[in-house]
């Protein structure tokens, strides 16, 4: 299935993924991986534990070596190193969100910001997660390791906004999460996707991911086994017989 | 009781001293996961520095400070960026066998260079003295007391509020989220081991101005910092200001009233003591 096939949204192409495959050591992983991300879009890449979800997100951030073809922003994404990746607006926001426990949610976010030289947008940017997440306005000062998990995940997420993302890839964003709490925080994916953020989304929870994105990608050893249009997976029999035990 | 408050004058204003010299090593410490070995080598180094900037150009010695922290900065930052990075992330053993390798090589560098001889920094105002009441206060000793304060107070400052103090912070506690978000480990790391040099070296030309340089004051002075790191903890530079104090007071407390030689007894006595009751240090968190 090649990825231009795909039927997108309007915008222009953020991450075009062909043929991609990536390993560790001999033990190949991803095994020719294709896909499409456009401007604006929150896209769900699903599957199940082992499907080779995080080791796609560690190619694209170039931490591990890949084979096949990857462009971001038009620009060849293979030959950049992880901090050149992540230069031109390619952020993780981690699994287990990786927060820096001990440092206050303030520092945290500002640490997003470590590589921006711009104080006033920074200052800006800051107030403006601020709006976003309420919750972290009020707990700013506080320290990141002491908060309730759905907090921290806020305060993961805002720290990866504040380096100015292209393309925010979430990895296991409701892990763990009350759904109510997930809820909130897919009504904040809709709203920086609204200011032109586009957003990778991986989930292991893929009903929850499907119905939160516009169009997703469904994973099985190393391979998309499944695309298109998210409300269609949901509904595809294939994808409830195989993921959602309906 | 004039004794016993001139006593505890003295003490405090060695533990401002001590201070001083134990934050480098809890700094490095602390982010590196490196106990230096070598850093009382390098505060022998940072007094010869302001002896010879004292001596052959007549700088004075608090104003050659920046001169001497500046240059062990320098130093601090090569040798990290050549060889310590090699063992950034190796066991425990590796980092305390390459410092104290590099003790060893930088005493004897030192034996060669300067001579056995004890050196003393002696300007104008040394045997000067201020009398508060019954209580006499050195003038060069309450200078370097309030440098070292001043030194301590800056660096908790500079890791709490700006930029690089922030990264540095980040990186101690979360390699790959700092990795992540554009951190690049080499250059902090040896900025890191730069900043802990270079507050080695002021604290060397502080010792130099209160007391007696020679080649082999190193390794002694590398416990004593190791024990105020741990008495004060490694979270946080006030700690390791609390810790000297602490220290410094005990010090001179048990030199007066048990005798000279118990001195060391009592300060290893102390360390013992936070480690079975604080193991976090006095201003750690516990658990």
């Amino acid at each position: 299935m090649s990825a231009a096939a795909e039927k997108g949204t309007a915008g222009e192409p953020v991450l075009v993924v062909d043929g991609l495959g990536a390993g560790y050591g001999e033990m190949p992983v991803l095994k020719g991986v294709s896909l499409e991300i456009r401007r604006a879009e929150i896209v769900a890449l699903v599957g199940s534990n082992g499907a080779g979800k995080t080791t796609l997100l560690r190619a694209l951030s170039r931490v591990i070596a890949c084979t096949g073809k990857a462009s971001f922003l038009g620009r060849d994404l293979v030959p950049l190193t992880p901090d050149e990746a992540f230069g031109a607006g390619l952020v993780q926001v981690p699994e287990g969100r990786q927060l820096f426990d001990r440092m206050t949610v303030e520092d945290n976010l500002l640490m997003g910001a470590y590589r921006r030289a711009d104080k006033a947008a920074i200052a800006g940017d800051l107030e403006r997660m601020y709006g976003l997440f309420p919750r972290l306005g009020e707990r700013r000062r506080q320290l990141a390791g002491s908060m309730s998990g759905g907090e921290q995940q806020m305060c993961a997420m805002a720290r990866g906004l504040m380096a100015r993302p292209q393309l925010l890839m979430i990895d296991e964003m409701s892990l763990g999460l009350a759904p109510v709490v997930v809820e909130q925080l897919m009504e904040v994916l809709a709203t920086i996707r609204g200011e032109g953020v586009t957003v990778l989304l991986v989930e292991q929870d893929i009903h929850l991911a499907l119905s939160g994105a516009d169009r997703g990608y469904v994973m099985e050893t190393g391979s998309i086994v499944h695309s298109g249009d998210a409300k269609a997976l949901i509904d595809d029999p294939a994808v409830r017989k195989a993921y959602l035990g309906l | 009781m004039d004794l016993l408050a001139q006593i505890l004058i003295n003490g405090v204003l060695l533990g401002g001293l001590y201070a001083v010299m134990a934050l480098g090593l809890a700094l490095v410490w602390g982010v590196l996961n490196i106990v230096n070995l070598a850093h009382g080598a390098f505060i022998m180094l940072g007094g010869y520095l302001s002896w010879h900037l004292y001596t052959y150009l007549g700088i004075d010695p608090f104003l050659g400070l920046p001169i001497t922290a500046v240059v062990m900065f320098c130093l601090g930052y090569v040798l990290q960026r050549g060889v310590l990075n090699l063992i950034v992330r190796a066991p425990m053993f590796n980092t305390l066998l390459i410092t104290f390798g590099l003790e060893v090589v930088l005493t004897y560098l030192a034996q060669l260079a300067f001579s056995a001889d004890f050196r003393t920094i002696n300007p104008s105002y040394a045997g000067s003295s201020i009398a508060l009441g019954p209580v006499v206060v050195p003038v060069a000793r309450l200078m370097a007391f309030g440098v070292a304060v001043a030194l301590t107070v800056g660096m908790w400052l500079f890791l709490l509020h700006s930029r690089l103090g922030r990264a540095i912070r980040a990186t101690a506690q979360n390699l790959v989220a700092a990795r992540l978000y554009g951190v690049e480990p080499r250059h902090l790391y040896a900025m890191t081991f730069g900043i802990g040099i270079g507050l080695a070296g002021a604290a060397g030309g502080l010792y130099g101005t209160v007391s007696q340089i020679d080649p082999y004051i190193g390794a002694t002075l590398t416990a004593k910092s190791f024990a105020i790191a741990i008495i004060g903890g490694l979270d946080n530079p006030l700690g390791v200001l609390v810790g000297g104090l602490v220290l410094g007071i005990i010090e001179s407390l048990t030199v007066l009233y048990v005798g000279a030689t118990f001195g060391d007894v009592a300060s290893f006595g102390v360390l013992v003591l936070v480690l079975i009751f604080r193991p976090s240090g006095l201003l750690g968190k516990t658990a």
